[in-house]
């Protein structure tokens, strides 16, 4: 017999989880939201840059004892020079001058960007040996009745949704950001308007990038061990059907999709036995995929 | 029906079977197991290379039909004590059926999301597999069957050669026509009357009878089946080998399965799997700048050869 309190104390505590969860998971799909929405190319090799995010935000705190929370801009910051030399060493070769995106040119890019994701990962290997390391970082518990959660997911979750709505301002209060917001909504358009396409694209790809890698080192706040050159397998998988459930290209779709993705994986298990309640979560989190791009292709946002 | 004549590809793919066919009883076991590897490899390639290859429908899902027709033979030994050859014969049906089901589905989403659906179909797999009690809890399979490895090799040099004739008996005629339209431009095929959802189901479909065969003959050859079969690097393998060696052409999966394998068996013993930097940056070079593949750079920059390769 189960006692209907303590299924309560954890449905609440799996929703609350859900949630927080969920505002990371948004941070680190908006990355690859901004890149699909603005250079319209599905990076393959995404989870590979959550993974250089979060393996920036160890390093930073092996060496200099920061906490994710202050690499996320360090992270961030390398994050614009990797997306901009990712742009124009990999993207600008199929992308010059296409007005449009063909299905050959997005064939040419998921082969080429998922080459890049082996090259990256497997470096990684040889360079941090496969073993998974973590950054032990506990600030403190927030007690709410019944449950009780750490104080860094909370952190994480408001600097998540914080780096969300900064991107947002970039693309419809600054001068360059809607350059590049025009650019997203219709490139022969916005030629005819004077806005270079290379340029406007390279700047999404690298704020994209900036997004990704601080994503990368928010995230490991919830993997106190959990960072390994692998880590993208999971991660990657998980962003794309995020951006798929919110849209591709719209701006609070991440922040829908990832909520929806955060509180399924983890309310899910508390009604599972325990055994395989984590198995059966991540699947069903993967497949809600089919029914969304069968029934709202464009997405559960308008 | 009139029967395209035969091109040199053809024979040339034809003596080098025969040749590796004659070659194996003289060679030592360990030779033949080495073979029998890169048999597997031409084997996904091929399989690989109905759909992706040829309709351009790029598949990052196809170790689920590997791992399935794996798990099949497992199954099927560990429960109903089978033989293995009848094993081979129950993962191609495995492999069969989960692609009539997933295509159905994943293959009405064009472009990128037909390949997001199949990359995401990975994770829910190795999910999955390792909840199933049948399938032994994730703990894998482990079988006892007598070293004979020329039966190895022979099975996998049937799956490969039967793909090669396949490939080219959709590639001329009628069939290739229609498959050239889809893809050349789906929506103007449609109009002019290719059935595209029915040949496309039908490519998948074979893609995953032969890609479930030939995961079930590599765990036959390995003597036995783990979750780990579900690792998402064999569908990046498989789909280096057709982008190295020529998106749906008939010589490019085994040109492109010789040069993935050869380095994986090089850095066989490295445990950080070099070679998967070569084959990635191979992957990344092919992708922007020959995008056709080995074969179709040489077809394009050695005219010569135009009428010899296909």
């Amino acid at each position: 017999m189960v006692d209907a309190g303590s299924v309560l104390t954890d449905l609440a505590f799996g929703l609350a989880a859900g949630v927080l969860l969920g505002c990371v998971y948004a941070v680190i799909a908006h990355g690859l939201n901004l890149i699909w929405g603005v250079a319209k190319v599905v990076n393959i090799a995404h989870g590979e840059f959550i993974m250089l995010g979060a393996y920036g935000a160890y390093f930073l705190s092996l060496w200099f004892g920061t906490n994710p929370l202050v690499a996320a801009p360090v992270d961030a910051a390398i994050g614009l020079g990797v997306g901009l030399l990712f742009y124009y060493g990999i993207l600008h070769w199929e992308l010059r001058g296409k007005e449009q995106m063909g299905l050959e040119s997005e064939m040419v890019t998921l082969v080429a960007t998922f080459g890049l994701s082996l090259v990256v990962s497997t470096v990684a290997q040889l360079l941090w040996t496969p073993n998974v390391v973590g950054i032990q970082w506990s600030p403190g518990v927030v007690v709410a009745g019944p449950v009780s959660f750490s104080l860094g997911g909370v952190y994480v979750a408001i600097a998540s949704v914080g780096i969300i709505s900064l991107t947002h301002l970039f693309f419809t209060r600054t001068y360059l950001g809607s350059g590049v917001l025009a650019h997203s909504q219709d490139i022969a358009a916005t030629q005819l308007m004077g806005i270079n396409p290379t340029r406007a694209a390279a700047v999404g790809t690298a704020i994209g990038f900036a997004v990704t890698m601080a994503g990368g080192a928010l995230l490991t706040v919830w993997l106190p061990v959990g960072i390994f050159p692998l880590m993208g397998a999971l991660w990657a998988p998980i962003s794309f059907v995020i951006v798929v459930l919110g849209g591709p290209g719209k701006m609070w779709g991440s922040l829908v999709g990832g909520l929806i993705l955060g509180v399924t994986i983890s309310v899910l298990p508390t009604f599972l036995p325990p055994s395989i309640g984590l198995s059966v979560s991540t699947a069903v989190a993967m497949l809600i995929l089919i029914p969304v791009l069968l029934f709202r292709p464009e997405g559960l946002l308008r | 029906m009139r029967i395209p004549a035969l091109g040199p590809t053809v024979y040339i793919l034809a003596v080098a079977m025969v040749f590796l066919a004659a070659l194996v009883p003289f060679l030592p076991g360990f030779a033949v197991t080495v073979l029998v590897r890169l048999l597997i490899f031409a084997a996904y390639a091929y399989s690989i290379n109905f759909i992706t290859g040829l309709t351009g429908y790029v598949s990052f899902g196809h170790v689920v039909f590997v791992g399935t027709g794996a798990y099949a033979l497992g199954f099927a030994v560990r429960t109903w004590h089978v033989a293995p050859l009848l094993g081979v014969m129950l993962g191609g049906a495995a492999g069969l059926l989960l692609a009539v089901g997933l295509g159905a589905v994943t293959l009405r989403f064009r472009g990128v999301y037909f390949a997001i659906a199949s990359l995401v179909t990975v994770l829910a797999a190795s999910s999955i597999v390792v909840i199933v009690p049948q399938l032994n809890d994730g703990q894998g399979i482990i079988m006892v069957f007598p070293f004979t490895p020329t039966a190895y090799f022979y099975t996998a040099w049937v799956l490969v050669a039967v793909q090669m004739g396949l490939t080219w008996w959709v590639t001329h005629g009628r069939l290739g026509l229609g498959i050239r339209a889809i893809r050349g431009n789906e929506d103007a095929a449609k109009r002019l009357g290719v059935n595209a959802a029915g040949l496309k189901l039908f490519l998948f479909s074979v893609s995953g009878l032969f890609a479930g065969a030939a995961g079930a003959v590599s765990a036959w050859n390995t003597y036995g089946v783990f979750p780990d079969v579900f690792e998402l690097t064999t569908s990046l393998q498989m789909l280096a080998m057709i982008v190295v060696g020529g998106l749906g052409t008939l010589l490019g999966p085994f040109l492109g399965a010789v040069l993935v394998y050869v380095p994986s068996y090089y850095f066989l013993t490295s445990a950080s799997n070099i070679q998967l930097i070569l084959i990635g940056a191979l992957v990344v070079f092919f992708a922007l700048v020959i995008p056709s593949g080995l074969v179709g750079g040489l077809r394009r920059y050695v005219p010569s050869l135009r009428r010899i390769l296909e």
